[in-house]
């Protein structure tokens, strides 16, 4: 019996003792050319978000052949998301991994906060790619992600404005602001709620910024202070709403996910969207009926980007680059564009292409159901730090859930 | 003859060895991290060594609901199955060991628990197939007259889910625990001796049966306490049971809330542990099946 | 007669979330109070395809990681219940076989994510079948414990008596005794490591993309006519298995 554990013992000591190279090298000193040299004919594993067919046809059907045919890069996609992939690298800086089983990233701002916090990003980077000229890094919606400058340690990909959806044909004039959504449903009980995940909380930050005054008025850094006075009243808020909510606000939808199942099957009358054009998608998935519509109401809602990001223990952070750099280039925004395909926003600033790229970008087929992006542009608005979700979540959980 | 023994020995122990190591090793060695990190003494953004963890998942409210509430749903979703599977594999002894429901019962062990929690949604939700039939036939009005029954109080969703999980398992087993352990011959003598169907039921073939499979369902109490997927699609935020709540811990939007999930994942293991002990030494009749 | 139609209507109902799925999977638009989707078409099983046409490579792996799980813990597992079963400590023995099971394999895949990192078994096929061993083989012990009584000992220890070797033994009197209980460990074993999603994703990194790991994901997304769509991928599978299986079995009596 002692032979087996000493085996094991044996086992777990001669792991732990591999070999620690450093896997930086100092691409700032490098041309383009040279870091293409580096990169090309590797293999890069990219950890995604995969619970979108259309999405993973796009990397499946344009993204993957074209990094092979440009750089003979095989692009590998693996699922994981948000938590998983901070959990992935937490634990691997904890084992003194040489190299992370993870070269990119898909992130955007809360995800962003805790790889920074554990220091697992590559960076800076991505002003060595030559496609980041294009991107329009002063658009505040594009350079700063949850009031926290990138730094050049993640690269805009996609970018998006939370909608709500509503069904037409049972709600002619939908809630515009917090008195009317009061009003609605007190007429309409069981009709709304927001999931207990990112996307109603998204909600509630929409909800806290205008109980502040709109637009700015919690920008910056996390303030105490205003946090505690602004969300007091958006408990009272919520606590005036919470018994007219879907099954009395005793209980929320566990995610978006099953927001739009209940929305679909007609329990719901809205739900809403991390993603301006989703209302498209899920109507031609078959999903929603022909009658949903999405708006943003008076008060505006968040519009945030996505983003790419190098894991600091990545070994192939040459190709990853590559892959990064075809990914913001002029013919993948577009094709992400069509609504068809994705519908993403682009990242790219139009006035920075030529004619022919900027007509292709305004010749993209129109959304059918969802508002223009030019429509809803003026009620945008901004993320806000991460602490403010961290709070709200907790808080949410006290002050709603547990009452 | 005496090395055939000593060769036997050996392959006992190493077996006895294989076991330990493959069974608890790795169990241990995890829960060793976990209470490293719910210490502060590993992690990557651990301030050092203190208890405030240990504190706030011993003396607030939540992790002590969660657990009850566990327990509850287990034990309520094991005595259901098994008074299900005991009825089914009793009265249907014979069609069991032969013929088209012998096959059909395994069928549903091939429903995973998200499959089958997915299923129980789209049944039982307000807007689901239950609710549209009772509207097509009549029995309600509109949508909000059907009963809640997913993501309600008492777990009734998580419970009924459970129950379809566990009770194709159970029906085979005590099928085949009848035939191995040859009930029906003790049926005979029984009822050679004048014992009434009644009794034969309550005082030989549920208890004997019960007796041998008391290993397999303390497992089953063990697993549904555990379980994950079931009450994350159809349970309340609250009360969560055990996995879910450790898990909004480890992997929420707060990573300075990890360490006390891992104490708490720590804590129960430790919880459910002294409980088997408990039940162990005040009744090692129940552990024990084997009549040495 | 009574037994008869319940028996029928029993049976029924076990058929009846797989046929659920299988409409739902061809469904588009099913909104209250309509009892069937208001679409039916073979629209959904066409783009999963588009969105990933390896499902057969998938499909083989999955297949080559459950087998050798199964085969691993079933074997391995026989030999080690017996010595488990008839132990002087086998109460404590199976006390411990329980403690796998505290936690999900969800909270475990969490725990053990450090000390595979460490042996760098991250991403690797290897990786994934310890991994999953190590929660299966603990299952297949206390499946078996139940089966090992006093008749079968006294069975074999005639053989032996008789001058069968330890082979015939096994051959003649173990195997046919317990091949019910070897069915039923191997086939749970094997569910087990189909149906493992959590822990093969996170210590697969993703990388091993078994048949799970790559539709997973659509169970748990909006689109409920995706989710039936996997589900039905996911259950099909070890269903035809169980058909193989069973007639396998049947035959050879």
């Amino acid at each position: 019996m002692k032979k087996i554990f000493l085996v094991v013992l044996l086992i777990f000591i001669a792991a732990c003792k591999q070999d620690k190279k450093p896997a930086t090298s100092d691409f700032e000193a490098m041309s383009w050319e040279e870091i293409e040299q580096a990169g090309k004919g590797k293999s890069v594993t990219m950890m995604m978000w995969s619970g979108d067919p259309k999405i993973n046809a796009y990397m499946k059907n344009f993204i993957v052949p074209k990094v092979k045919k440009e750089h003979n890069i095989d692009l590998q996609i693996v699922s994981g998301q948000g938590a998983a992939i901070v959990q992935l690298l937490m634990t691997e800086k904890l084992a003194n991994k040489s190299a992370s089983d993870v070269d990119l990233v898909w992130i955007n701002g809360e995800t962003f906060y805790q790889i920074r916090q554990i220091d697992g990003l590559y960076g800076p980077w991505t002003d060595l790619i030559p496609n980041s000229k294009y991107i329009n890094f002063s658009n505040p919606f594009i350079g700063i992600d949850f009031q926290q400058p990138t730094e050049g340690f993640e690269l805009p990909w996609g970018n998006v404005q939370m909608t709500l959806i509503y069904d037409r044909q049972k709600v002619q004039n939908p809630p515009k602001t917090r008195a009317e959504l009061l009003e609605f449903v007190k007429k309409h009980p069981g009709t709304f709620t927001f999931d207990n995940q990112f996307t109603g909380l998204t909600f509630l930050k929409a909800l806290l910024i205008d109980i502040a005054g709109g637009n700015n008025a919690l920008s910056g850094d996390f303030d105490e202070k205003k946090y505690n006075q602004y969300s007091a009243e958006l408990w009272k808020y919520i606590k005036q709403i919470k018994p007219y909510l879907w099954n009395k606000g005793e209980v929320f939808p566990e995610n978006v996910a099953q927001m739009h199942q209940l929305f679909a099957s007609g329990e719901l009358w809205f739900t809403m969207s991390n993603n301006d054009a989703e209302v498209d998608n899920k109507i031609a998935e078959g999903l929603f009926p022909e009658t949903a519509r999405a708006y943003v109401p008076d008060f505006g809602t968040i519009q945030n980007s996505h983003y790419l990001g190098i894991t600091k223990l990545s070994g192939k952070k040459a190709a990853a680059m590559l892959v990064a750099n075809t990914m913001v280039s002029f013919e993948a925004q577009l094709e992400k564009m069509n609504p068809e395909i994705w519908g993403d926003g682009t990242v790219l600033s139009l006035d920075k292409l030529t004619n022919f790229q900027k007509n292709a970008f305004e010749n993209i087929p129109q959304r059918k159901f969802a508002p223009k992006r030019s429509e809803i542009q003026d009620k945008a608005l901004m993320e806000l730090a991460p602490e403010y979700m961290i709070r709200l979540a907790d808080d949410f959980r006290k002050e709603i859930i547990n009452k | 003859m005496g090395l055939r023994f000593n060769n036997k020995m050996n392959n006992s122990k190493l077996f006895k060895g294989l076991f330990l190591a493959i069974v608890v090793l790795p169990v241990a060695s995890g829960l060793v991290y976990a209470f490293l990190f719910s210490l502060g003494i590993i992690g990557v953004l651990n301030k050092g060594f203190h208890w405030d963890v240990w504190q706030t998942v011993l003396f607030d409210k939540p992790f002590w609901v969660s657990f009850g509430y566990s327990l509850y749903v287990a034990l309520l979703s094991v005595a259901i199955s098994l008074s299900v599977a005991l009825t089914i594999a009793l009265s249907w002894q014979k069609k069991l060991q032969k013929g088209l429901l012998s096959n059909v019962i395994y069928l549903p062990l091939c429903f995973p628990a998200t499959v089958m929690a997915f299923f129980s949604f789209q049944l039982l939700a307000k807007s689901g197939l239950l609710s549209r039939i009772g509207y097509q036939l009549g029995f309600i009005k509109e949508i909000n007259d059907f009963p809640v029954l997913i993501k309600d109080a008492y777990g009734m969703g998580i419970i009924f889910t459970s129950v379809l999980l566990i009770t194709p398992f159970f029906i085979i087993l005590f099928s085949n625990l009848y035939q191995s352990e040859k009930i029906a011959s003790y049926v005979n003598l029984a009822k050679t001796l004048g014992a009434s169907n009644r009794q034969i039921l309550q005082k030989v073939m549920v208890p004997i049966l019960l007796k041998r499979a008391s290993i397999t369902i303390y497992l089953f109490v063990i697993f549904v306490m555990g379980s994950y997927e079931v009450p994350l699609l159809l349970g309340r935020q609250n009360p969560q049971m055990i996995s879910v709540a450790v898990l909004q811990k480890i992997q929420r939007f707060n990573l300075y809330d990890m360490p006390q999930g891992y104490a708490m994942s720590m804590l129960y293991v430790l919880l459910i542990m002294l409980i088997l002990l408990i039940i162990y030494i005040k009744n090692s009749n129940l552990f024990k099946t084997q009549n040495s | 007669m009574r037994k008869k139609v319940l028996q029928y209507l029993f049976m029924l109902s076990i058929g009846f979330p797989l046929a659920f799925l299988l409409l739902l999977s061809l469904g588009r638009r099913w909104s209250f109070p309509s009892v069937f989707p208001q679409e039916l078409s073979f629209v959904n099983w066409e783009l999963l395809h588009q969105s990933d046409d390896r499902l057969f490579q998938t499909f083989f792996l999955s297949m080559a990681i459950s087998l050798v799980v199964s085969l691993m813990v079933t074997s391995l597992a026989f030999v080690v219940s017996k010595e488990i079963a008839y132990s002087k400590y086998r109460n404590t023995f199976l006390f411990l076989a329980y403690i796998p099971y505290l936690l999900s394999p969800v909270i475990l895949a969490v725990i053990f994510q450090y000390f595979f990192i460490i042996s760098n078994l991250t991403g690797t096929f290897l990786g994934v079948v310890i991994a999953q061993f190590l929660i299966a083989f603990p299952f297949g012990v206390l499946i078996y414990v139940n089966f090992w009584n006093k008749q079968i000992k006294e069975l074999e220890n005639l053989s032996y008596t008789l001058g069968g070797n330890r082979w015939q033994t096994f051959r003649k009197v173990l195997l046919p005794l317990s091949k019910n209980a070897i069915v039923l460990c191997f086939f749970q074993v094997f569910l087990i490591s189909w149906f493992e999603y959590g822990l093969t994703n996170l210590i697969g990194v993703g990388k091993i993309k078994t048949l799970t790991v790559s539709v997973f994901n659509f169970i748990n997304e909006a689109n409920i006519f995706y989710a039936a769509l996997a589900s039905c991928l996911l259950v099909i599978p070890p269903m035809m298995l169980l058909y193989i299986n069973k007639r396998f079995i049947f035959i050879k009596r």
